[in-house]
């Protein structure tokens, strides 16, 4: 079954395209990466595609269902590139994670039995138990980064956006991201699109990938599309293609 | 001794209602301080000015009449911050110093001295009669029991609202229904603190519990007991001084604010 299926879709801001005719499908339970220069529309085409940002004209379906109605027959995760929030505001982590928790109308400060102990098994997929009870706002980026990847998969979602997600994010905690990106995938069957500017990311974890620059320049499996060519038409004439060394996690 | 005068019927319903407002105005001002929508709640507060004015001259229920203007006030509000490029802060000026106009405008046209506008303008929480307190009662029970029942989408839109429209919140609407609350607040709350006064003790207590708590929990908790002491405290003193009632309950609520500034910064 098509995840998503995004057709024609143009993206203006005062009368100028940033984004113009992207039409791409994801299949379920598949991974797909977005590539692109800065600038190349990436993060406009996910608000788009998720419905934060007028699109005319284009159509975006997520497993058959209209963007408008999608959250009520599809649980949607997103992370984006950056959070912006106070960082005063004054709420712990476990508090943020239990506002996706269902039922979304109930009493928060009062928990019920087993909520607690779900969100503390969140907190521990992606390595943050020691989290919860700190305030949101005295996170640093790569621990902001695995709360909002909790928050993302509370609902159990059936496909997940990820707008850079480990930019600001150590070596070792962007391969525990990946990692844990990858094996949601494979155990949960999670749909997973995913912008990202490391091509070896993308060679590791992507089924497929869409190069974007405003227009969308090719999409395919990463090593069949991913030339030299193509990369010199999406990055510009000093990039070409290096393959790390490093291989997929098991 | 206070216990003397809490013998007096009408300083019983002055205490209860210092303390029913003390919760309620805090636990709402909680979503306007988080929301960043104070200079919001002034402008509702000025249009009920208005509405008041316009109930006189129309010889109407000034509390309904200053509910229904402080409605159509916010719906204003929410209409030109969607239909043009001006600032939010802008379009609240606008309509703010629009209602405030209006409502000096019509109570030109009233004839004679009109004490019951002026017991909204300034609060009067000794004139709070059985009635009054009872409908005091029921909005604040509706109120909390409403905003905590919804708090979820509520606090979820305050932290961000593009998160909280990919969950499939719908943020606008929840928008309209918290511009909805702060109106029935701030219209219950004009007899006892009074026009001028009423958007002090929805943000104070609030502002000085986010001094000090770093979760929801403690945030909602601290900014009620402010309240309550305000309340106990404004009303005790306003008792023993012979000032008005609302504004020492007001300048308490500051007290307590300062004094939640004295918390050691961390770090």
């Amino acid at each position: 079954m098509k995840a998503l299926i995004v057709e024609n879709l143009c993206v203006k801001a005062d009368s100028r395209h940033l984004i113009e005719n992207i039409t791409f499908t994801v299949e379920e339970g598949s991974t797909i990466a977005i590539i692109g220069p800065n600038g190349a529309g990436k993060t406009t085409l996910i608000k788009a595609v998720l419905g934060l940002i007028p699109y005319s004209p284009g159509s975006v379906l997520f497993f058959g269902h209209p963007v408008k109605h999608a959250n009520s027959h599809v649980r949607v995760g997103y992370v984006p590139q950056k959070l912006e929030f106070d960082r005063t505001f004054p709420l712990t982590v476990s508090e943020l994670l239990g506002f996706t928790v269902p039922p979304l109308f109930s009493f928060p400060f009062f928990k019920r039995k087993g909520e607690k102990r779900h969100i503390i098994d969140l907190l521990e997929i992606v390595g943050a138990h020691e989290l919860a009870d700190r305030a949101v706002g005295s996170l640093s980026g790569g621990e902001l980064q695995r709360v909002m990847i909790a928050k993302a998969i509370v609902n159990d979602p059936k496909i997940l956006f990820l707008d850079e997600p480990a930019s600001g994010v150590d070596i070792e905690g962007q391969e525990r991201f990946y990692d844990l990106v990858k094996r949601l995938n494979k155990e949960k069957g999670l749909t997973v699109v995913l912008i990202s500017h490391d091509l070896n990311v993308v060679y590791r974890f992507a089924d497929n990938v869409l190069c974007l620059n405003r227009r969308l320049v090719c999409t395919g499996r990463p090593a069949e599309t991913l030339t030299d060519e193509v990369i010199k038409t999406v990055y510009g004439e000093m990039m070409g293609a290096y393959i790390h060394s490093c291989h997929e996690h098991d | 001794m206070i216990t003397e005068y809490l013998t007096y019927p009408f300083i019983q319903r002055a205490f209860i209602a210092s303390l029913i407002v003390g919760i309620l105005c805090p636990f709402v001002g909680n979503f306007v301080v988080l929301r960043r929508m104070s200079f919001f709640s002034d402008a509702i507060s000025h249009s009920a000015f208005a509405g008041i004015a316009v109930g006189a001259l129309l010889g109407m229920d000034l509390s309904l009449s200053s509910l229904v203007v402080s409605l159509l006030v916010s719906l204003l509000i929410a209409f030109l911050s969607e239909k043009t490029t001006l600032s939010h802060d802008t379009v609240i000026g606008i309509a703010f110093s629009g209602a405030i106009a209006s409502g000096m405008l019509v109570l030109g046209m009233l004839k004679g001295y009109r004490a019951d506008v002026f017991t909204f303008l300034f609060g009067d929480i000794l004139a709070i009669t059985d009635t009054d307190l009872l409908l005091l009662l029921i909005i604040s029970v509706l109120s909390v029991a409403f905003l905590l029942f919804f708090s979820k989408p509520f606090l979820q839109i305050s932290f961000n609202s593009d998160l909280a429209r990919v969950e499939g919140i719908n943020v606008r609407l929840f928008e309209y229904l918290l511009f909805f609350i702060i109106a029935v607040v701030v219209t219950v709350s004009l007899k006892i603190i009074g026009i001028i006064l009423v958007t002090s003790l929805l943000i104070v207590p609030a502002a000085a519990a986010r001094n000090l708590a770093s979760s929801m929990k403690r945030l909602f908790s601290l900014s009620c007991v402010f309240g309550l002491v305000s309340g106990i405290l404004g009303m005790t003193a306003s008792v023993y001084l012979n000032t008005a009632s609302g504004p020492t309950i007001v300048l308490v609520s500051i007290g307590i604010f300062f004094l939640t500034m004295l918390k050691p910064s961390a770090g």
